[in-house]
């Protein structure tokens, strides 16, 4: 008799079975372990601390998207902000209305899907750096727009209602709290179901159209249509995640949904592990730690009395260490941090044997 | 009425003619090889009948409907497959997934179906995995299910060409030089699969440099040069034609 705990490598014997996400029994294990970890994780912080990690969470939606469609697809996306931005003004007109906000998250990722949508239209036409530009162009127009409309006050901070959930009010104290399990709720939702896709026609048909997009026609499928569907499934889950943002931060302004955030997003899902999923995690998780941290270094460096005349040294060196992180990822690790995870993983499928 | 018929196609790109006037009937079942020297207009040929490029005159029919001015897809989906030239497989998924792909309009559930996995989306993938399984074992490429395309020696990725094509399940397939840069036996395990796909029912179009193979297998076979057909008849009519033997070999051989 086999036992299911102590399995090593491959173990599959039906076409069904071979299907399945996880390779073992134990990966499962582990998974939902890590999942509970995260649940009861917030009862040990305090507030600041839970804020990064809802920053975290809610980035890691929108670079899941922005994987979706540069990562999978291999359609470059410069404004993936904006897509987290029309989700968040979506968010500042519906939500003061009075609806909850379970309703205004996916409102806000179907109107940024729509622009999604619409910003593909030029990916069947051109490619590459000239798609970048069209996306580019997206981002600045978004900015432009924001700033003369007076319905939005031209960018200056449109306040967000706090919200509630079955009788549970986000006050305060439980601010942060409420919306970190709000955002891991939805994260894994959205996570698990692009997850599914991959495993389908719609994640082949993404992979195929980046890899070959001639071939892919001659697949029978559309690769134009393929296309829009990943810009507006990526722009989905931005905005998704720019609803969540603008909650999260009680105000919508323009200054968070720039181009800067966009190559942020970006630069990301580099570091995560460009077209990977569980790359759209570690990302995200590494740049804001490190943010933290440097930001920590920075006041130690201040109190330590360490100056240049004319130079503030301390915030020089966020930017700085963002900077030198991901050309170090370029140089060194372009498949990024998911490529460590995957030497990991395949470890421990195998242990307690080499291969 | 044959199964393909291309009439009077005429292809330029401005001033250069690729195809003048070209002219093809297929019946069902049949294996023709199309042969000639380079740059005959072989390919441009089967990029028109597979609808890569758009003929400025002439017309061509599958099963007595126009698919002249058809995209590539619409196409594959009236039952034309094609194993390209310079192996245009996606380098970055698995040879499963390849053939996979190729399923891609059989697989008839929505996206929220797949994305939850279940059911119709579930079943459907065990269904087609089992045909897609099917050309593996006729393809023998077992070993290599779950390897990385990228990854394959240049001769098995022919071989992943020609049974992704197959994975559409086909009414004709066109094969665009499946046997180029491969070893003797590679070759000679291609022609066995080639065969085996005309015995089956499938009608053949191949386009092969290797004359050797061209006449030991055609039922018959199309010569093109400079854009235009020069001859055409079964094998042993073509081989002692003059014409063909000029455009081979020059005038005076």
């Amino acid at each position: 008799m086999r036992n299911p705990w102590a399995q090593t490598g491959n173990y599959r014997t039906s076409y069904r079975q071979d299907t399945s996400i996880f390779a073992t029994h134990r990966e499962l294990v582990s998974l939902l372990l890590f999942l509970g970890f995260l649940l009861v994780l917030p009862q040990f912080l305090s507030r600041t601390q839970v804020f990064i990690l809802d920053l975290i969470l809610v980035y890691s939606i929108a670079v899941l998207g922005l994987n979706i469609t540069t990562g999978y697809a291999g359609l470059i996306n410069i404004g993936q902000a904006a897509f987290m931005g029309v989700g968040a003004y979506t968010a500042a007109l519906l939500a003061p209305q009075g609806l909850p906000f379970w309703l205004v998250v996916p409102l806000g990722g179907l109107v940024a899907a729509f622009f999604g949508f619409l910003v593909g239209i030029p990916s069947l036409r051109v490619k590459h750096l000239y798609l970048a530009l069209a996306t580019l162009a997206f981002q600045v127009v978004f900015e432009w727009t924001v700033g003369h409309l007076p319905l939005l006050k031209q960018g200056g901070a449109m306040d967000m209602p706090r919200a509630s959930f079955l009788g549970y009010e986000a006050g305060f104290r439980n601010h942060f709290h409420f919306w970190y399990y709000v955002a891991l709720a939805i994260l894994v939702i959205l996570a698990l179901f692009f997850r599914n896709l991959l495993r389908t026609r719609y994640g082949r048909a993404l992979v195929a159209v980046r890899d070959n997009d001639r071939a892919a026609d001659a697949m029978g499928m559309d690769p134009g249509r393929t296309k829009l569907f990943a810009f507006a499934l990526g722009a989905f889950y931005a905005g998704v995640a720019g609803v969540l943002y603008a909650y999260l931060s009680r105000a919508v302004v323009i200054e968070d949904y720039t181009f800067a955030v966009s190559i942020k997003l970006l630069a990301m899902a580099i570091v995560g592990g460009l077209g990977t999923l569980v790359g759209s995690f570690l990302g995200p998780a590494f740049l804001e730690l490190l943010d933290v941290n440097m930001e920590a270094l920075s006041n130690l460096i201040k109190a330590l009395g360490f100056s240049v005349a004319g130079v503030d040294v301390a915030s020089a060196l966020r930017p700085l260490a963002f900077g030198l992180i991901i050309v170090l990822f370029l140089m060194f690790e372009p498949r990024g941090l998911y490529n460590w995870w995957r030497l990991v993983r395949s470890y421990f499928r195998t242990w307690p044997f080499k291969y | 009425m044959a199964q393909l018929e291309v009439e009077n196609v005429t292809l330029t790109f401005g001033g250069v003619a690729a195809l003048t006037s070209v002219s093809l009937a297929v019946e069902k079942g049949e294996l023709v090889s199309v042969i000639g020297p380079n740059g005959a207009g072989k390919t441009s040929l089967l990029n028109c009948i597979s609808g890569f490029y758009h003929p400025q005159r002439g017309r061509i029919l599958f099963e007595g409907q126009e698919i002249t001015r058809s995209s590539p897809h619409e196409v594959t989906r009236k039952g034309i497959a094609r194993a390209f030239q310079n192996i245009e497989l996606f380098s970055g998924l698995t040879v499963l997934e390849n053939l996979m792909l190729a399923r891609h309009t059989y697989l008839g559930y929505n996206l929220f179906q797949a994305g939850v996995f279940y059911g119709k989306a579930l079943d459907k993938e065990v269904e087609n995995r089992r045909m897609v399984e099917e050309v593996i074992d006729f393809m023998e490429l077992e070993p290599y299910r779950k390897a990385l395309v990228g990854n394959l020696p240049y001769g098995v990725r022919k071989r992943v060409e020609v049974a992704r094509a197959l994975s559409l399940s086909p009414k004709l397939l066109l094969l665009d030089e499946p046997m180029a840069g491969m070893t003797l036996e590679e070759k000679e395990d291609m022609v066995r699969f080639i065969l085996e796909i005309r015995a089956q029912g499938t009608t053949v179009i191949l386009i092969e440099h290797d004359l050797g193979v061209v006449m030991d297998i055609s039922d018959r076979v199309y010569v093109l040069d400079f854009g235009q057909v020069i001859a055409e008849g079964p094998p042993e009519e073509v081989a002692r034609n003059p014409r063909v033997q000029e455009a081979y070999l020059g005038v005076g051989a």
